[in-house]
């Protein structure tokens, strides 16, 4: 950490090409064009075997016998091992200590708390065989079924059957929370309303399933693991085995997106090393579909019930929400107890709203684990707020877009400290709200001219200002992580440069934007700058990519190794010119004297007297060109204050959505016929990028708006899921093409004034298209509550509304 | 999600077929596998012997004649829907196969494989008895025709015997004063139907004289729509359809709940496409466009 | 009673790939998508489901678009497989592979062989409406880039004006 770590480019690059902020082509393409991309399912190691995970088929029950030797006795089968196998194994870390302490096994030993809870591992020639085999395990199991918990109703009741017999009972996370304004508003208030809101149950669904591959030579292991945070996962695998963390190394490869997914330390990449180790030889692990949708973690699932205090004018005087997540069994690390906290401290969004009072819960279920999931938290909130803001103005007949103006953060507002602590350094909400309401009031009267001789369809308009919290602290999600990142910037003797980060890349185009700026802080062009992550021996540690970090940790930890070895570059150069160093700036990627073009010393030739021609060196100086820098974002907060307040992100985007839809009332038919962005991510990198972050963002929201849904029977706890067939991820048919426009606010806080832009996207469709569907249907009385839309449940509000059905 | 074990076998006759079939109880037959293998894949069916009958001599003939159209056993979904004569005979198959999952499936998918699969919610099902296809089996005990009417008996079963297989199936042309249709909702493109409708719709003079309604995705089987066939007669289009849409909701009794709709939801969406259908049915007879 | 089981468990696979011939003794059960990864070792065909949804893994069999993890590698016994690497010819992109890359219609690529596989399949000329050029993407699933980028990069190529 340091105070003056830099927040622009270097003053003595004098003239450049500025590759920030240009739709540079990605560099990542190439390769997966042409079929030659390496993702974790493309590699094998001579002698390798596959593994295949038993996984309980009971929803909660005590494992009474495993019987594994129908499955040994199989031709092909090397071995099977159960949770009584991975005694040397130490439990899932607790870090955090406001919350019940869960210390799962990475296999289940006597206990399963979710369908897909892995028990067993199989080690055999191939998957197929391994699969065989895992069946034969199953097949000879016997389980003791125990009451089953399927969800919050069921968990919070009285006498419910409890997931942790040393619990008192099912809260994982109890916070409540009282503010003597928020009572005393809802004293003085003309009226008040209570409602429930629910966002269901997701996932962030890579189209790659996750995978681990282990190989283990002189007690040196490799690991290669599709996930998000690579030096994470090699510091949890030491902590659990007790290898030491120098004989590990684990290597994120080309990865088919992650979503949050994986971020997390599951128990495959633990199981799968130890039996690397166990066997001494390479062993996979790969994903396949159906235990995706049951283990990896689900996210979402939140219910809010919501006390709302407002007067005749339609002014909000204060909100009280209990925000309850359903987390699943909470066997997973980390455990998925932030996202409430995340949902509670955004849940204002884009607008100044101070009166909040947030109880946070999290209660465990007979469910998948829950976790992260792009947006982590924030759409859910968003949700709650865009509903209460519409219903407040229905009831009071005040229009909607007038109420929100009223509310949004207006730029003289800034820095404006959110009720949870957030400090909005800066943003364009309010004309961004403008442009969207200009955009989309466009869209509406194309669409109303479209369905104007359809008496059986209604159009409406929907609308979200949000804020987008990004490069948040990771303590309060890890208990033990901070937030800050790393570089390691060198310039080889021909040259050109080489950029180690201790984020990754799982398709975001980092390596492009990451040779960009590097490019830009050495004067270099990035053709010149070969990118590193993802691999703890190659790159500096570092958190990985989530949250929407990379960008801010990225500039902050490229600008302050590059600050320094332009430092150390300049005085070599200087002696190399027989000139004063604080006379040499670069230019066009030569280092000469100020106001004089010639003559020049070239990177490589200071690369060159740096590593190789050492004698050409100014007397003393230590040989070598290559600088490290760990950035801390300024701003940042890892702990709450005494009144529970935490800027728990080093900086904050923001974003106006607005979505038109069409509702045909017989059928509930629901289509969304425009949807516009206007984004805000501060400074821009890589325009062209941040668009498709855009794109893909709004089309999970939307997915979660109107499509994904995971169901579990409540009689079992068992998932009503299996595949595609009942999960439904949207295709092409259903996103709708949308418009994207964008302001540029810059931090005036983090390096370059960038933000980041990952999980915006995905924040508004909810609120939107509940928004949208309401308006359509005002005129029946339509309040939508709960996501997913789906036609059968915007029948079902048709029907609740209108007592019988309306119109057919 | 890789398949259990299996003996494969590639008969190149019926014969041949059909003794191998004989030889093990849950032999399966293999036509383009599109909901087998995935099934396969997730071990929900596990076959001891799968016979391929990609190669059996006359099961890929399609035929156009007076009468309609022969479908043989392993004819593709693509195929039968690139071919003019066929859409020309019997239009509804065309209009039927573009809600029929995707090109890639349509292209290994054959008309019979997904008769015999006798999926409640798929589209060919209902469309064959809509028009009044006849199927050809053949099995131990020799060759037999079935209405496709009297076909469908339940999820995913059948009139099908032991060991015998679907041959070919022969839809019948769609009569001058005739439109066959097919409509469905689904969340998602190519997915199959929440609620369907295929119907044949005989008119005169500007309105209904004869209907064949069937509808699918709704409960266990497909099934005719007896009581909307009855109140869809003398339909014209200035009627307000409430008859029809009564008698769709009621014909949809036996609807069913999951994870994607209410039973309620699918007999109100069965009224509301059976009226929608049925006018647009109305609006294009004759030409011979799409519904 | 009944008689033998005239089937094997295993089978002989003669098929050209990419031009080449192979041939390979498999288990019967062995599908077509592992089959060229694992036997052939052409990787850029991914698998995502295996159920048949999401298209990654779309080949080319005999002309036809089809999804090799519900396919057999029995099946195409005889026949003629094009993969992902068949498209580029000398390094050289296809129009459609660099409309991907221009356009940033793939992000993390899984995904990408999968739809260039079908487009290939298909004759241009039967998808003169962005209508119809959604609705024959509709069989590949995308998760990273929201298909506006990937119908973009399509209708560029076909010169289809998207509305």
């Amino acid at each position: 950490m340091t105070l003056d770590s830099p927040t622009r480019i270097n003053p003595m690059i004098r003239h450049r090409a500025s590759h920030i902020g240009r739709a540079v082509p990605r560099r990542e393409d190439r390769s997966p064009l042409m079929g030659r991309q390496r993702y974790i399912a493309d590699l094998k190691l001579p002698g390798m075997l596959e593994v295949a995970f038993v996984r309980s088929p009971e929803a909660h029950a005590r494992i009474v016998s495993i019987d594994t030797a129908p499955a040994l006795g199989l031709p092909g089968v090397h071995a099977v091992f159960t949770g009584a196998d991975l005694a040397d194994v130490d439990l899932f870390p607790h870090k955090i200590l406001y919350i019940q302490p869960v210390r799962q096994p990475a296999l289940a030993v006597d206990r399963v708390r979710y369908v897909g809870s892995p028990y067993a591992a199989v080690v055999a020639t191939d998957r197929y065989v391994a699969e065989d085999a895992a069946t034969l395990v199953a097949a000879h199991t016997e389980f003791e079924p125990l009451p089953t918990v399927a969800d919050l109703d069921q968990a919070l009741a009285e006498n419910a059957p409890r997931l942790y017999d040393d619990w008192p009972d099912n809260y994982l996370v109890n916070f409540p929370a009282e503010k003597p304004e928020v009572t005393q508003a809802f004293e003085e208030a003309d009226h008040t309303f209570s409602d429930t809101y629910v966002s269901q149950r997701q996932t962030g669904l890579p189209l790659e399933c996750r995978g681990v591959l282990a190989d283990v030579h002189d007690g040196y292991f490799t690991v290669w693991s599709s996930t998000q945070s690579p030096h994470i996962v090699r510091t949890t695998i030491a902590e659990m085995t007790g290898i030491p963390e120098p004989r590990l190394r684990v290597i994120a490869p080309a990865m088919g997106g992650g979503f949050g997914t994986k971020t997390h330390i599951y128990p495959e990449d633990v199981v799968v090393t130890w039996i690397a180790g166990k066997l001494g030889r390479p062993v996979r692990w790969l994903e396949d579909r159906f235990e995706n949708l049951v283990s990896a973690v689900h996210a979402r699932d939140q219910r809010h019930d919501v006390d709302v205090a407002y007067d005749d004018d339609g002014t909000i005087r204060a909100i009280r929400c209990k925000a309850i997540c359903d987390v699943g069994s909470g066997e997973i690390f980390m455990p998925g107890t932030a996202p409430v906290f995340v949902t509670g401290g955004c849940l204002t969004g884009g607008y100044d709203f101070p009166n909040m009072e947030v109880h946070h819960f999290c209660v465990v279920t007979n469910k998948t684990p829950s976790g992260a999931y792009r947006g982590f938290g924030v759409p859910e909130g968003m949700f709650v707020m865009e509903r209460i803001i519409d219903r407040v103005a229905r009831l009071t007949g005040t229009d909607r877009v007038e109420i929100r103006r009223r509310m949004i953060l207006q730029e003289d507002q800034m820095p404006y400290v959110m009720h949870g602590g957030g400090r909005v350094d800066s943003g364009s909400h309010a004309k961004g709200f403008e442009r969207a309401t200009e955009m989309i009031g466009e869209s509406l009267e194309r669409a109303r001219a479209r369905y104007a001789d359809d008496p059986d369809v209604r159009v409406g308009v929907g609308y979200t200002n949000y804020v987008e919290p990004t490069t948040p602290t990771y303590h309060l999600t890890t208990g033990f992580w901070a937030g800050g990142d790393s570089a390691t910037l060198r310039v080889d003797p021909d040259g050109s440069a080489r950029v180690g980060l201790g984020t990754t890349a799982l398709g975001q185009g980092t390596e492009t934007t990451a040779a960009q700026l590097a490019a830009d802080a050495l004067g270099l062009d990035p053709d010149d700058v070969t990118v590193v992550m993802g691999d703890t021996d190659r790159a500096p540690y570092g958190l990985g990519a989530w949250g929407s970090r990379s960008a801010i940790v990225m500039s902050g930890s490229i600008l302050m190794a590059a600050d320094r070895l332009l430092t150390k570059a300049r005085d070599i150069a200087a002696h190399l010119l027989e000139a004063a160093a604080e006379d040499v700036v670069l230019s066009d990627g030569s280092f000469h004297v100020s106001g004089s073009e010639a003559p020049t010393v070239s990177w490589s030739q200071v690369a060159t007297s740096a590593w190789v021609r050492t004698l050409d060196l100014p007397q003393g100086m230590e040989p070598g060109l290559e600088m490290s820098g760990y950035f801390e974002p300024p701003d940042l907060e890892h702990l709450p204050d005494m009144s529970g307040k935490v800027n728990a992100a080093a900086s904050w985007s923001n974003g106006a959505h607005a979505g038109v839809v069409s509702v045909r009332i017989s059928t509930g038919e629901i289509k969304i016929e425009d949807y516009v962005v206007v984004h805000d991510c501060g400074t821009m990198i890589n325009p062209m990028i941040i668009d498709g972050q855009v794109h893909g963002g709004v089309a999970q929201g939307i997915a979660g708006a109107m499509y994904e849904h995971f169901q579990y029977d409540p009689e079992t706890a068992r998932p009503l899921f299996a595949s595609f067939m009942e999960y439904l991820y949207p295709t092409c048919s259903e996103v709708p093409a949308m418009t994207v426009e964008h302001f540029e606010t810059p931090s005036p806080e983090q390096p370059l004034g960038v933000k980041g832009c990952g999980e915006g996207g995905t924040i508004g469709p909810a609120a939107v298209v509940a928004g949208a569907v309401d308006d359509a249907l005002a005129d029946l009385g339509v309040e939508i509550k709960a996501t997913p839309v789906t036609p059968s449940a915007i029948r079902e509000a048709i029907r609740e509304a209108t007592a019988g059905g309306g119109e057919r | 999600m890789k398949p259990a074990p299996f003996d494969y076998y590639r008969p190149a006759t019926v014969e041949d077929a059909l003794a191998a079939l004989g030889t093990s109880e849950t032999a399966k037959v293999l036509a383009g596998g599109q909901s087998l293998i995935p099934a396969m894949n997730f071990r929900l069916s596990q076959p001891d012997l799968l016979v391929d009958i990609g190669g059996v001599e006359g099961f890929d003939r399609m035929e156009v004649g007076p009468s309609g159209v022969m479908i043989g056993a392993s004819v593709t979904q693509s195929r039968v829907m690139a071919s003019d004569e066929v859409a020309n005979a019997v239009p509804g198959l065309r209009r039927a196969l573009h809600h029929v999952a995707h090109l890639q499936i349509r292209n290994r998918g054959t008309i019979c494989g997904s008769i015999a699969h006798a999926d409640p919610a798929a589209e060919l099902p209902a469309l064959a008895i809509a028009c009044g296809a006849t199927l050809f089996l053949q099995g131990p005990a020799g060759e037999r025709t079935v209405d496709a009417g009297d076909f469908f008996l339940g999820p995913f079963w059948t009139d099908l015997g032991e060991g015998e297989i679907i041959t070919g199936v022969h839809f019948p042309s769609e009569p001058a004063d005739t439109v066959t249709f097919l409509d469905e909702l689904a969340w998602r493109s190519g997915d199959f139907a929440i609620t369907g409708l295929a119907g044949a719709l005989a008119t005169r003079g500007g309105s209904v004289s004869g209907a064949r309604m069937v509808s699918f995705g709704v409960s266990g089987a497909p099934g005719r729509m007896t009581g909307a066939e009855q109140a869809v007669l003398g339909f014209s289009a200035g009627d307000d359809g409430s008859a029809v849409y009564g008698a769709a909701y009621e014909d949809g009794a036996d609807a069913v709940d999951d994870v994607h709709a209410t039973a309620e939801y699918r007999r109100e969406a069965l009224g509301a496409l059976a009226v929608r259908s049925v006018r647009a049915a109305l609006s294009t007879n004759g030409n011979g466009t799409g519904v | 009673m009944m008689g033998a089981n005239p089937g094997s468990r295993e089978v002989d696979v003669s098929a050209t790939v990419n031009g080449t011939q192979v041939t390979h003794r498999v288990p019967a059960r062995l599908l077509l998508s592992d089959f060229i990864r694992d036997v052939v070792g052409l990787t850029g065909t991914h698998v995502g489901c295996e159920h048949g949804y999401c298209g990654a893994c779309t080949v080319i069999v005999d002309g036809d678009a089809i999804r090799s993890c519900s396919t057999l590698a029995v099946q195409a016994d005889g026949r003629t497989i094009r993969t992902v690497e068949d498209l580029a010819t000398d390094g050289d992109l296809t129009p459609m592979q660099q409309a991907f890359h221009e356009n940033h219609a793939m992000q993390c690529g899984f995904c990408t062989a999968g739809f260039l596989m079908t487009l290939e399949s298909v004759d241009p000329d039967d998808y003169r409406e962005a209508e119809q050029v959604v609705d024959l993407l509709s069989g590949n699933l995308c998760r990273c880039t929201g298909y506006q980028n990937i119908v973009n990069a399509v209708c560029s190529v076909w010169e289809v004006e998207r509305n």
